[in-house]
């Protein structure tokens, strides 16, 4: 009965409940005091400049594809769709998800998946045109 | 930030246990790799619609299916209220992220006001969303619809471009076939997302109340504002993505 460790119960408190000083440097590695100081507002800056981008983005996107998707080869439509997409991810992964500011190894352990992806994709799209090309060219017995 | 210099000195110390090889909380980790398996989810519904499409000889064109804007009756406004849709999801980002930021500052009156913009947002793409689908319902659009053989070609014209009707196969079957896909995965997709916008905007509403009481000033710090934020922008992602994917491509 004696041999209760009193810190360790305290430290399972701290991991199953409020972490706050479990880890004593994480949670408050932002906490500064001031919303009105001159990185807080750099900050906010920062991320209505991100805003302005995603929307001149979205807006070049809605236009092109408006307007002159049809006059252009397919090919080049999907990839500049897709190339503005990942542009438009990018910054919203990297500044409002605040991706960019966590460390490398992190950063690193999210992003590899998600190149399988690549893979992925193209397979699959290969695969569904090499279906359509069969079914409507191979002559019938 | 004693931490971070920790970091850089003995591999023994990262990984020895007792603190966060990552500088990151358990909870922020994990909301991570969930958003990560979720994207997975949504890439597979996105792919599984990409290789249909590919697979079919036409494909509704979409600056013909989504012409409609509320309350302009019947006049052609290819893509316009998708795009204010994706404005009005952008828009919530922005004001999420400057919770988050007002969160880091402790500053309790901030994270209320950005967090209730938030919330009018999400609720205001719901509503397109439901007029959207409202809307392409009454032409007849739904799960398993345009399964009849004996539809008439007229019911389905509105939703390819006239290049694409000249294709001998949309008469053939090829347009029928391809307009029930569509709406298949069009409802299924933007309902899932639908989905996860809805299961959001009640977290916020969760962590807008426990805001207002103090729950978080009593913790000491706004990192569930943080967790939720993340899936709150994880929503606009996948979002940029269906909108890319369906409306654009």
């Amino acid at each position: 009965m004696s041999q209760h460790d009193y810190s360790d119960n305290i430290k399972l408190h701290y991991y199953e409940g409020d972490q706050s000083k479990l880890y004593s440097g994480v949670m408050n590695h932002h906490y500064h005091h001031d919303v009105k100081s001159k990185e807080s507002k750099q900050q906010i800056g920062r991320i209505w400049k991100v805003f302005w981008i995603l929307l001149a983005v979205t807006v070049v996107e809605v236009i092109i594809g408006m307007f002159f998707s049809h006059h252009m080869p397919k090919a080049l439509v999907a990839f500049f769709f897709l190339a503005l997409t990942l542009f438009k991810a990018g910054y919203i992964v990297s500044v409002f998800m605040h991706l960019g500011d966590e460390l490398k190894n992190f950063i690193i352990m999210i992003l590899i998946p998600l190149t399988l992806f690549i893979w992925f994709i193209l397979a699959f799209l290969m695969d569904g045109h090499f279906w359509l090309h069969m079914n409507s060219t191979v002559p019938v017995r | 930030m004693a931490q971070q210099a920790t970091a850089v000195t003995t591999e023994q110390k990262l990984w020895g246990g007792g603190r966060s090889p990552f500088n990151v909380s358990y909870g922020k980790m994990m909301m991570w790799f969930f958003l990560l398996s979720d994207a997975f989810t949504f890439g597979a519904f996105l792919i599984s619609y990409g290789t249909t499409r590919f697979f079919s000889a036409v494909w509704p064109d979409p600056n013909k299916v989504f012409h409609a804007f509320p309350f302009m009756g019947h006049m052609n406004l290819p893509l316009l209220f998708v795009s204010l849709m994706t404005f009005i999801l952008i828009m919530s980002s922005v004001t999420m992220v400057l919770a988050v930021h007002a969160g880091h500052y402790g500053d309790k009156a901030n994270v209320q006001k950005w967090l209730m913009w938030t919330i009018v947002g999400g609720i205001c793409f719901l509503s397109c969303q439901a007029w959207e689908w409202t809307h392409l319902h009454h032409q007849g659009a739904w799960w398993g619809s345009f399964t009849d053989a004996s539809t008439p070609l007229d019911m389905i014209k509105g939703f390819f471009s006239d290049k694409t009707m000249a294709d001998p196969a949309f008469a053939a079957g090829a347009g029928l076939q391809s307009t029930h896909d569509f709406y298949n995965y069009f409802f299924t997709i933007t309902g899932f997302h639908g989905g996860h916008v809805a299961s959001g905007v009640v977290l916020l509403i969760v962590a807008l109340i426990n805001t207002v009481n103090g729950t978080y000033e009593k913790r000491g710090h706004y990192e569930m504002i943080e967790k939720i934020g993340l899936y709150w922008h994880f929503v606009d992602l996948v979002w940029v993505f269906v909108f890319t994917c369906f409306y654009l491509l």
